[in-house]
């Protein structure tokens, strides 16, 4: 018999069961990655935090995990943006308005906007990690008087991979945004600036480093060179945030996929403080 | 302190008993070597063994297994989640193996309730056989202090006399669910003075035969491991390594695993599973997209060193190892924990 632990959580008989949710809309974004607006057939929200992450099912191919990138600011539906790049991601490309796939979550722990408010906020994101930071750009924008000044490096590697084109140009036109954006390789069209996101730094005013949060997201290879920036820029390192990507198979700490060092990217993150992150040498190599 | 006395006889017979209600899953002899098995006849099992090849952790946490079952039409689906109730008695567990199960436990309560190795772990009687002497040379359970069990069973057996022809086990019992199962048999016998003196001696000797083969404290480990990350022993040790997962798969604390669909013919329905997965195989910490979280075998050795030895004892404040050297004796390139440990050691 299992000798019962003095508190256990409640029962829990599908854990890994996900819930039903249909997709409303399904906006081309670039070449790989489509946003999926989608809702829960039962009409229940999905009472996320920015930053946090759902597992997505298409029942006999598999799962993923997937970001959030719509606000909780904006209920009753969300939104997530997909690239295409494994089985089951490629089959929710073939998906559109109506289609039904499985949720679980939200998962994880998000960004504590608590500790946000009143700050300046500095966000960093290269390609794809723009999406799960898009969930906070928008609670910032939808809680705007809560927040101080408000600075966003976007870089991709291409202009066709730039995501979310109409809010770049909203975010840009807003007087309570400062919006800076980078390409590595520009085409003949290209009129904006050049280089790896790091060289947007010089664009930011002079910075109040302690009441600044720095949100950094991005590849791996992104990661080390941009918190370099931000701590030559002397923002304290438990004012910088992080989210770590790793493959995830249950969302919920047991099945070991991704733990970086110490930590499991599922539970205790992805969203991370640099300062827990800097003694975890396999999330910043 | 003995709770009571019972000859191995008497024992078995109250266990064919028990067959009658759980399924019997104890150390067989197959050939020179023994694996946990499910019988239908007790007499067949030994519990003299001295070491089960595998643990019993496949009963709990089967290799693979149906986490729910889904039907589709048109897009919308039903799921039923799978949970195995089949009542269970293991006969015959060492402490090495209990103390395993004991993180299992841990593990798939944390946080969120698993209820697929939970609903089987509830459903399960752990009857143990203390060992008097280590198993093989290659054991460090002393040195993680594996080799005693201090919960985690329902009754504890310790082979305190065998100078009749019949063995007799002192009996502890661990929960009231084991006292009440073998209370109810009225085979037991209230232990005398002499017992109790046996008892004593047995544990002298016990202490006195188990080798202590590092050099570390098992407490100090962790520390160890923290000066360590950098040494060139992992690349080095890992140039050996095939990256086989022959360690995960022996392994008895190991509980990593991988989520995958099945469907059936008709495509309208099928079973989302999981699979045993290892830490050492190639493809542990790849994505989608091909980049990969820990593309050498150096740095996978040392994830599962640290894992063992550290992390999983600092999450969870039980030991990552149990020090059985299970994994020592399947490794395929002869790669050894205790040498790995000793040589850090050496080190610093």
């Amino acid at each position: 018999m299992l000798v019962q632990e003095a508190r256990l959580p409640a029962t829990e008989p599908e854990l890994y069961i996900p819930k039903p949710a249909r997709i409303l809309r399904v906006q081309k974004l670039t070449e790989y990655e489509n946003l999926f607006e989608v809702e829960f057939c039962d009409g229940r929200s999905l009472d996320h935090a920015p930053g946090q992450f759902v597992q997505v099912s298409v029942l006999g191919i598999g799962e993923c995990p997937i970001s959030i990138c719509s606000s909780p600011t904006r209920p009753g539906t969300f939104e997530m943006c997909i690239r295409r790049v494994g089985s089951v991601t490629n089959h929710i490309h073939r998906f559109g308005e109506g289609d039904i796939i499985g949720i679980r979550g939200p998962l994880g722990h998000g960004f504590d906007v608590d500790e946000l408010h009143g700050k300046d906020i500095l966000i960093i994101a290269g390609g794809l990690g723009l999406a799960p930071v898009r969930s906070l750009i928008q609670y910032i924008l939808d809680e705007r008087p809560r927040f101080g000044a408000f600075y966003i490096l976007y870089g991709a590697r291409e202009p066709k991979e730039l995501l979310f084109r109409n809010d770049l140009t909203i975010w840009r036109e807003r007087h309570d945004v400062n919006l800076h954006i980078t390409v590595d390789r520009p085409d003949e069209q290209w009129r904006g600036k050049t280089g790896v996101v790091t060289t947007l730094f010089k664009e930011l005013p002079s910075l109040n480093p302690n009441e600044t949060a720095a949100i950094v997201v991005g590849p791996p290879v992104m990661f080390k060179f941009v918190v370099l920036e931000v701590l030559s820029r002397r923002i304290p390192q438990s004012n910088v945030y992080c989210s770590l990507e790793r493959r995830m198979k249950c969302g919920i700490g047991k099945c070991g996929h991704c733990q970086a060092n110490n930590v499991y990217a599922c539970i205790d993150g992805p969203v991370f403080k640099y300062g827990q992150l800097k003694a975890m040498r396999e999330a910043v190599e | 302190m003995l709770d009571r006395i019972i000859r191995q006889s008497d024992f078995l017979s109250v266990v064919r008993e028990l067959a009658r209600q759980r399924q019997i899953i104890g150390p067989v002899a197959r050939e020179d070597r023994y694996f946990y098995e499910a019988v239908d006849e007790p007499d067949k099992l030994d519990l003299s063994f001295n070491y089960c090849v595998y643990g019993p952790r496949a009963f709990l946490f089967p290799p693979t297994e149906t986490l729910f079952t889904f039907n589709q039409e048109n897009g919308h689906f039903e799921a039923e989640p799978v949970l195995d109730r089949r009542p269970m008695a293991f006969i015959g567990v060492h402490p090495c193996d209990i103390n395993a199960i004991r993180l299992l436990d841990h593990v798939f309560a944390k946080d969120h309730r698993d209820e697929h190795y939970l609903t089987r772990r509830e459903n399960t009687l752990i009857v143990g056989v203390d060992c008097p002497k280590p198993c093989t040379e290659g054991v460090f359970c002393a040195d993680m202090h594996g080799n005693e069990a201090k919960g985690g069973f329902d009754v504890m057996l310790y082979q305190v006399n065998e100078d009749a022809d019949d063995v007799t086990f002192g009996v502890v019992f661990g929960s009231k669910a084991g006292r009440e199962w073998l209370l109810y048999s009225r085979k037991c016998m209230t232990p005398t003075a002499t017992d109790e003196r046996k008892f004593e001696e047995y544990q002298r000797m016990k202490a006195a035969v188990f080798p202590r083969k590092l050099k570390t404290r098992f407490e100090d480990l962790p520390a160890l491991l923290d000066r360590s990350y950098d040494s060139l022993l992992w690349e080095a040790t890992a140039r050996r390594c095939y990256s086989c997962g022959s360690c995960n798969l022996s392994c008895p604390t190991c509980y990593c695993f991988n989520i995958y669909d099945e469907m059936d013919m008709t495509l309208n329905s099928g079973e989302r599973k999981r699979e045993w997965d290892g830490c050492q195989l190639e493809n542990f910490a790849k994505v989608a997209g091909d980049h990969n979280f820990r593309p050498k075998a150096a740095s996978r050795l040392r994830h599962r060193i640290y894992r063992k030895a550290k992390w999983i004892q600092e999450h969870a404040g039980i030991p990552g190892c149990v020090g059985c050297a299970r994994c020592d004796r399947a490794c395929t390139a002869k790669i050894n924990s205790v040498e790995i440990y000793n040589q850090l050691a050496e080190e610093v």
